[in-house]
């Protein structure tokens, strides 16, 4: 259940920004829900299971998106490593502190984007490139208090929570 | 006691997963056509969630849009009722006028032709999906590779140019649209004389912000090249994507440099990108 929960959740990320985000965006800015998601997963799992699910959700982005191979799975990836880095230290119950970092971790996602897509040649200027990175990190922190407090339950007792095999 | 770190061996998985990763990036970049089955399959299940989802917003945005501007709307009409009865006017005049040209005049009968939009064979096609990122401006359409749609074929709509294709699942394929500096059109602008000049359209991002939902079009000039606010600018067919003769947009201010060497050309778009629903791919 968990799993089939989890693939509902990464197919969602991928279609609701290029649809219903479509109507919602400020000035062009929508919100990652895919890195919102990672960044999720990866506070309820230990280091090394986060950056596999950061590889696994940027690859699959990649191929959905079917250009730039690697670039997602590289930044998912990294986000996922910091986001289970900064929940060893930080009190993950603390929704106003998981808002900040949320945030701060976006934004890092978005800058390793940036760099990798001029690396690619993406031709921005950086005023808009410092304006798109701190947009989405903040649509992406605004949607915390509405997302988290569900999912957060539910990977402490609901069906996302962890069951190891002699359990099941 | 804590485990020891190798630090070297870190470095140096660090380095060859980023060499590696700048690789397949170089390799599967914007028009290349590597064979992606996963994607395709991805596509192929998601496809028939957006279509509606998308139209369910814009079925909404254009239902309530009349509740926010009602008062707007009412002015418009009247301006445009106004405007209605004035352009009947001309163009009946405009009618007499074209008759007594073909009657008393000896010009090429070519130029009442349709415009060249109608003679290219077309695969029409439904907008399913904009721009899953924000970092490019794109569009998912719902045709694919078994339609024939092929990487680099250019999207065109009722009234203009779109963009190209740059990715194809199966059954759905992306366009990158011409606003998007990435998707620089070989172009050529047309005065009211129909003398050319030649130039490329590029989305702009030095002038206002690139993320502007409406987006604009520039091209750049030589102080001295003739073009005027209110020129047409079409594709010239000129390197290899675009046929010739589509329409882009219409002149709509110039700017000179503070070199006083080169002026800039904004260009307003014809087709309207936000409100965009079906469009044409062009089988070249």
């Amino acid at each position: 259940m968990r799993y089939v929960l989890v693939a509902v959740m990464f197919l969602l990320s991928l279609i609701l920004p290029g649809t219903v985000f479509h109507f919602w965006a400020w000035s062009g800015i929508k919100p990652d829900l895919l890195m919102l998601l990672t960044i999720y997963i990866a506070m309820h799992h230990r280091l090394p299971s986060s950056v596999l699910w950061g590889l696994g959700a940027g690859l699959l982005e990649d191929l959905y998106l079917g250009r730039y191979i690697g670039m997602y799975a590289l930044t998912l990836a990294v986000v996922a490593c910091l986001s289970s880095w900064l929940t060893e230290r930080w009190y993950r119950d603390n929704f106003l502190l998981t808002t900040f970092m949320v945030f701060i971790v976006t934004m890092v996602g978005q800058v390793v984007v940036a760099f990798l897509s001029l690396g690619a040649g993406l031709n921005w200027s950086l005023g808009d490139i410092g304006q798109l990175v701190i947009g989405v990190a903040l649509y992406n922190a605004v949607l915390v208090p509405v997302t988290y407090p569900l999912i957060h339950r539910s990977f402490l007792h609901g069906w996302l929570r962890y069951r190891p095999r002699y359990e099941r | 006691m804590g485990k020891r770190v190798n630090v070297t061996g870190i470095a140096v998985l660090v380095f060859f997963l980023l060499l590696g990763v700048l690789i397949s990036i170089r390799l599967t970049g914007l028009g290349s056509n590597f064979p992606n089955p996963v994607g395709g399959v991805l596509q192929r299940v998601l496809s028939p969630l957006e279509k509606p989802i998308l139209q369910l917003g814009n079925g909404i945005r254009d239902n309530t849009k009349v509740l926010w501007d009602f008062r707007e709307v009412q002015t418009e009409n009247e301006a445009l009722r106004k405007q209605v009865d004035q352009l009947t006017g001309d163009n009946l005049k405009l009618k007499e006028q074209v008759l007594a040209g073909i009657r008393y005049t000896e010009l090429d009968q070519g130029q009442f032709r349709s415009p060249s939009l109608d003679t290219f064979a077309k695969i029409g096609a439904s907008v399913i999906n904009r721009n899953p990122t924000t970092w490019y401006r794109t569009l998912t359409l719902n045709r694919g590779s078994q339609d024939g749609v092929a990487a680099n074929d250019p999207v065109i709509g009722a009234l203009g140019l779109v963009g190209k294709i740059v990715s194809v699942s199966p059954t759905t394929s992306e366009v990158l649209l011409i606003l998007d500096g990435e998707g620089q059109v070989s172009a050529l602008v047309r005065d009211s004389t129909g003398n050319g000049t030649f130039g490329i359209v590029q989305g702009t991002y030095k002038r206002g912000s690139r993320l502007t939902p409406e987006g604009n079009l520039q091209m750049l000039f030589r102080r001295a090249d003739n073009v005027n606010a209110g020129d047409l600018v079409f594709t010239s067919g000129m390197g290899g994507v675009y046929p010739s003769d589509v329409p882009i947009g219409k002149v709509k201010e110039i700017q000179l440099d503070p070199s006083g060497l080169l002026k800039t050309a904004y260009i307003d778009p014809l087709v309207d990108f936000d409100a965009l629903e079906e469009a044409y791919i062009i089988k070249k």
